[in-house]
């Protein structure tokens, strides 16, 4: 290694606990809202950690997901997702519009707001399994994640793409090995497994199509002779892992954001129909899953501030970084739901904005007040430092939320 | 207040409809932004700035009185 490559800074960064970020970003903005650093792969890249440069950069178009030269491209991760480029260089915007046309309809305000009242009824459903555990070894915790934060996303994403939920088991671990950042060659071979899995599901649609989102792809690509197999499984195959791991752990770390001072719990529980909204806002742009971020590389050479990324440099933008930069957000490691306005780049920003915000909205919207309307008293069994980080997955996250009232 | 919205910049994402949907609704066909109401009574003028500083494209501005 170079004695450049050793004053890069290495992703990822050192966190203190699952709800506070690496202190090393504040330092890094302090010095330069950019930064060479090294990626887990060992590639060069610039780490984005300022507000305005990320909107920048988000909203900048000369920026994509795919490479002019994919061999010679850094590289970011061991992983199957976010491990560099994705996409042909000269289809990736016709590709992406097309993916655009296809999930938008899918996820609008309107059919999110026909859906809410469903995702009520299965949040009811994953609350009274939390009350039987609870009844079934009185006195002892309540794995909260296990018992809501994982089945709930799962469940609503089940019924929107049609995918089978006995299934689960199978796409969970499937999920977590393509999301492994030094998974390798077990990450490639699962998501080779995973869209075998895909395609079964597209090759049931066919013969049996129903009003889901897997249908809805299945029929555009019988009209679209350039839309391919492969394509079609691998955006099924990412729908499924975007869909349920990235707003399970919103709601693991919601719920310990919530729980860890119970000020907040009780001015959330006072009033949840005025609060909710505001503090679902607060809790994406605080709560930090995963130690990456996003990533783009530059199809030409682009002037940022005071540096030029040259065409083909790799650049990671950190919206857990951006979201707590002080010259936006005052006080920016307070959790404060009074915010106004608040925003906050956790989905992103420009025209690769999540194609599933409402959708993680919604659920979000629906399960804080539910939770709380339902156990009051609910209260954490451990000291939020205590809980462990998978510090090795993509989405970041938590495996155990011990809770009881 | 006044609001404006181009379409041709939208990028469908809904987030305005789903924060806002009295003033902002989404086409069923493209998900494109319809402007339901561009001056938003006082109560609702809070939650439009949220609006139209959090659209990902740029589509939504604001031209204050």
């Amino acid at each position: 290694m170079t004695a450049t490559a050793q004053a890069r800074p290495q992703l990822p960064f050192d966190r203190p606990n699952v709800l506070d970020i690496a202190p090393l970003y504040d330092v890094l903005r302090r010095e330069a809202p950019l930064t060479r650093v090294t990626t887990p792969a060992g590639d060069p890249a610039w780490l984005v950690t300022a507000y305005a440069e990320a909107r920048q950069i988000f909203g900048d178009r000369r920026f994509g997901r795919s490479h002019p030269a994919p061999r010679e491209a850094a590289r970011i991760s061991h992983a199957a997702v976010l491990d560099g480029p994705s996409g042909d260089y000269d289809t990736e915007e016709r590709e992406h519009a097309r993916m655009r046309r296809l999930l938008v309809p899918a996820f609008s305000a309107p059919r999110m707001r026909r859906l809410a009242g469903r995702i009520e009824e299965l949040t009811a459903r994953c609350l009274d399994d939390m009350q039987a555990a609870h009844d079934a070894r009185p006195g002892e915790p309540v794995n909260l994640h296990e018992l809501l934060a994982f089945p709930l996303p799962v469940l609503v994403i089940c019924e929107l793409l049609g995918v089978p939920y006995a299934d689960r088991a199978h796409f969970r671990q499937l999920s977590e090995r393509i999301g492994l950042i030094d998974g390798g060659a077990d990450a490639r071979a699962a998501m080779e497994e995973f869209k075998v899995y895909t395609l079964g599901l597209a090759e049931a649609k066919r013969r049996t199509p129903g009003p889901d989102v897997i249908s809805d792809l299945v029929a555009a690509q019988a009209e679209d002779p350039t839309f391919t197999e492969d394509e079609l499984a691998r955006l099924a195959a990412g729908l499924i892992f975007a869909g349920h791991e990235t707003t399970s752990t919103r709601i693991d770390l919601g719920v310990l954001l919530l729980l860890a001072d119970l000020r907040r719990r009780d001015r959330f529980a006072g009033d949840p129909d005025a609060e909710v909204g505001p503090t679902v806002e607060e809790i994406l742009r605080v709560t930090a899953p995963g130690g990456l971020g996003l990533l783009r590389y530059a199809h030409e050479d682009v002037e940022v501030g005071a540096v030029t990324i040259a065409r083909g440099e790799a650049v990671i933008i950190s919206s857990n970084a951006a979201n707590r930069d002080a010259s936006v957000f005052a006080d920016p490691a307070e959790f404060d739901p009074g915010r106004r306005p608040n925003a906050h780049l956790a989905f992103g920003h420009g025209v690769h904005v999540c194609v599933g915000a409402n959708l993680a909205r919604t659920e979000l919207r629906t399960v804080f007040p539910a939770l709380l309307r339902r156990f009051p008293g609910l209260r954490l069994a451990v000291d939020p430092d205590d809980i462990e980080i998978r510090h090795n997955r993509l989405t970041g996250g938590v495996d155990e939320v011990p809770v009881t009232w | 207040m006044k609001i404006s919205a181009d379409t041709g910049v939208c990028v469908a994402s809904g987030q305005c409809a789903l924060l806002l949907p009295q003033v902002f609704d989404q086409r069923d066909e493209d998900g494109v932004v319809v402007l339901l109401d561009e001056r938003p009574p006082p109560a609702l003028r809070e939650a439009a700035r949220q609006a139209v500083l959090g659209c990902p494209s740029g589509a939504l501005r604001i031209d204050e009185d």
